[in-house]
């Protein structure tokens, strides 16, 4: 029994991130129909962004977390840079072919940039502790704090995302826009700034997303972003991409499965069944688990 | 058509003549130009702390060998290339190096790197000489491919010996099943203590070295009721990841580790609950602290270079200059040919920071390994010497 809940506290921890992150790409996917693969590499910049600001957090006497803020500015400032400099233009000329092999440039560009950076370069740094240790006993097992908090604020950000999008005139915008560019013009909405802010704002995703993952895995490196990002994405397409409660669940089931194939299959597979897990789910039901089979509209 | 002949004839004895003379000046001056040694290691990437040990260390060996008149009375010159931890790097460093003629290499720092570049550089006719690379595959006889280190069949096999000593009877591994350095040493472990009559009660893996959750392997070892782990795994994973999580996973016994397990005081979470680092132990390549003229001598001078203790690597790295330049001038030339020759002589014996040893028939020393063990009040990780052992029980 041990060992189940040591699982399952594992798979949550992880799944929580995961989930976390899959927001950032269901959001962007949601508004503009792209697979923004440079989000993974906005969680390192945040990374890197609260390894410079927390000792300064620190030496003020703030607590660490406080960095958070500065990563958001930041990843949203980066974010949307990366929409006006290298998405919008390729958008105007291109199809979302080439937006797509856009994203994979800019992902490959923001790590190699990041290494050229003197002061970031390619070596990897640890962070200081961010959240108090401990937590509660389950049973003989510790369920630490972090793994909590990570998980509540992963619901939270979930449920005010949703919110936005359903009930505030920007997040009714973002809807319109996704719907039909076109008619949304025609309505009035400046698509080109919804976009804009659709970056922004799930570029800040990525800033949490650091902060909730340095918490409890403090190795950061410009690479970090690589693999994280890419069982986000698969969180969030297994969940349905496009549909914010789809990450956050893509991203428990991702995070679970890895951790039991760990404990109970074979420690070495967790990978393996976690890719072939998102084959079975997307052969039975290819728009992911809460995905509506609707028709292609792009 | 007569002077056609003739032009062409003037072409071809201008070609000849050229031929000649620049075979000429290239012996003629050889024996006043710098020997180079090319040096490939991950100097970037997250394996860098290994590759600034070796070239810091090759370099202070460069600058006393210099100083001093040189090998053969030629002075020394490096080429140094990157790596960054990667086997396709380490091919390409490689290439580079032979491209620029060079025909002597130091390197690399891990065995998955070195072993990308074995094959080619015996074909090549390329010496290399290994600081830090443990698989037991990378060296066989008549070959160009030599080490300064210790093998991983003999460090596993300490391992092992230490659990014997200490009077565990049952253990355990957590390995990484995609890498060769340790999936080696898990081998040479698991081998070992069953030569000793231990019993391994439990062998976790995992399926790459960029893996960042330890806690369910430990999970396991805990269920198993082992008080003695065994994790080859190196510094990056170690400091953030491999010891705080088995510690929150409720594993309390002795984590034991091999030389990637240097440097990881540099890798801890500040403000985070040091004390996780007390009974972990590792088998390095030297003691920095060891009571010897050479080592004494060598960490001096180290630190009056860098203002650091020399890490395993710097003394690996240093050593292996020193090693290139007693088989330079045993053979009296600095012909990769000559130098293997001399390298592969079984009865030379080599006095170096990491011991004085003889190379075997595969090229690798016949030397012992310290025993380190990590400790900490909370505030910082120290390490301290336990033991260092020469001979197998």
């Amino acid at each position: 029994m041990n060992t189940f809940f040591q699982t399952l506290i594992v798979g949550l921890r992880l799944g929580s991130i995961y989930a976390l992150v899959a927001l950032g790409y269901t959001m962007v996917y949601g508004i503009i129909r792209l697979i923004n693969f440079a989000h993974g590499d906005f969680i390192m910049v945040g990374g890197y962004t609260m390894i410079f600001v927390m000792p300064l957090m620190l030496r003020l006497g703030l607590p660490a977390w406080l960095g958070v803020l500065a990563a958001i500015v930041v990843c949203a400032l980066v974010g949307m840079g990366t929409e006006l400099i290298a998405y919008r233009p390729v958008r105007r000329k291109g199809t979302n072919m080439t937006a797509l092999i856009t994203a994979i440039a800019m992902s490959l560009f923001l790590e190699n940039l990041a290494q050229a950076i003197p002061a970031i370069g390619p070596n990897p740094k640890v962070s200081s502790q961010i959240f108090g240790n401990g937590g509660f006993k389950l049973g003989t097992v510790t369920m630490e704090y972090t793994t909590v908090i990570t998980l509540v604020i992963s619901g939270i950000v979930m449920l005010v995302l949703y919110a936005f999008t359903q009930r505030t005139r920007l997040g009714r915008a973002m809807r319109c826009v996704s719907e039909d560019k076109a008619a949304a013009t025609l309505m009035g909405i400046n698509v080109n700034s919804t976009i804009l802010l659709t970056f922004g704002i799930g570029s800040g995703l990525a800033a949490i997303a650091a902060l909730m993952y340095m918490a409890q895995y403090p190795k950061v490196y410009t690479t970090m972003g690589a693999l994280l990002g890419l069982k986000a994405f698969v969180s969030a397409v297994l969940g349905g991409i496009g549909i914010i409660p789809g990450a956050m669940l893509g991203g428990i089931v991702i995070g679970l499965v890895e951790s039991f194939t760990t404990s109970y299959i074979s420690s070495s597979m967790a990978d393996t069944f976690v890719f072939l897990i998102l084959i079975v789910v997307l052969i039975i039901k290819p728009a992911g688990i809460l995905g509506k089979n609707v028709g292609e509209k792009v | 058509m007569k002077s056609k002949k003739l032009i062409s004839v003037m072409i071809a004895l201008c070609m000849l003549l050229s031929l000649g003379i620049t075979g000429i000046t290239a012996t003629a001056f050889a024996a006043d130009d710098p020997i180079v040694i090319g040096v490939i290691s991950p100097n970037t990437g997250t394996l860098a702390a290994y590759g600034t040990g070796i070239v810091t260390g090759v370099q202070l060996a460069a600058e006393e060998i210099n100083a001093a008149g040189g090998i053969l009375g030629r002075q020394v010159e490096l080429v140094i290339t990157d790596d960054q931890g990667d086997p396709t790097e380490c091919l390409n460093a490689f290439n580079s190096l032979v491209a620029k003629g060079v025909t002597l290499i130091i390197g690399s720092a891990t065995s998955g790197c070195t072993s990308a570049i074995t094959d080619a550089a015996n074909e090549e006719e390329v010496c290399i000489l290994c600081p830090t690379g443990t698989a037991d595959s990378l060296t066989t006889e008549d070959d160009y491919i030599f080490r300064a280190c210790y093998a991983d069949s003999f460090q596993g096999a300490i391992a092992a010996a230490y659990a014997k000593q200490a009077g565990f009877e049952k253990v355990g591994v957590v390995y990484c099943a995609a890498d060769v350095y340790s999936k080696g040493l898990f081998d040479s472990f698991s081998k070992a203590c069953e030569e000793y009559g231990i019993e391994v009660a439990a062998s976790q893996s995992t399926a790459s070295l960029d893996v960042q959750d330890y806690t369910n392997q430990f999970a396991a070892m805990v269920s198993a009721g082992v008080d003695f782990v065994y994790a080859p795994y190196y510094y990056d994973v170690i400091g953030p990841y491999v010891v705080p999580q088995a510690r929150a996973a409720g594993y309390t016994g002795i984590i034991m580790g091999a030389d990637g397990y240097d440097t990881t005081p540099d890798y801890v979470v500040a403000g985070a609950d040091l004390t996780v680092f007390n009974d972990v132990y590792w088998t390095n390549h030297y003691d920095p602290g060891a009571d010897s003229e050479i080592v004494r001598s060598f960490v001096a001078a180290y630190e009056a270079a860098y203002g650091s203790i020399p890490s395993a690597f710097g003394a690996t790295g240093y050593d292996c200059l020193y090693i290139y330049k007693a088989a330079m001038e045993a053979a009296g030339s600095a012909d990769a040919g000559d130098v293997r020759d001399a390298l592969a002589d079984t009865s030379t014996v080599y006095e170096c920071v990491t011991g004085t040893f003889s190379l075997d028939e595969s090229g690798t020393p016949v030397k012992g390994a310290a025993i380190i063990s990590f400790q900490s009040d909370g505030s910082a990780v120290t390490s301290t010497l336990v033991d260092v052992v020469t001979q197998l029980p």
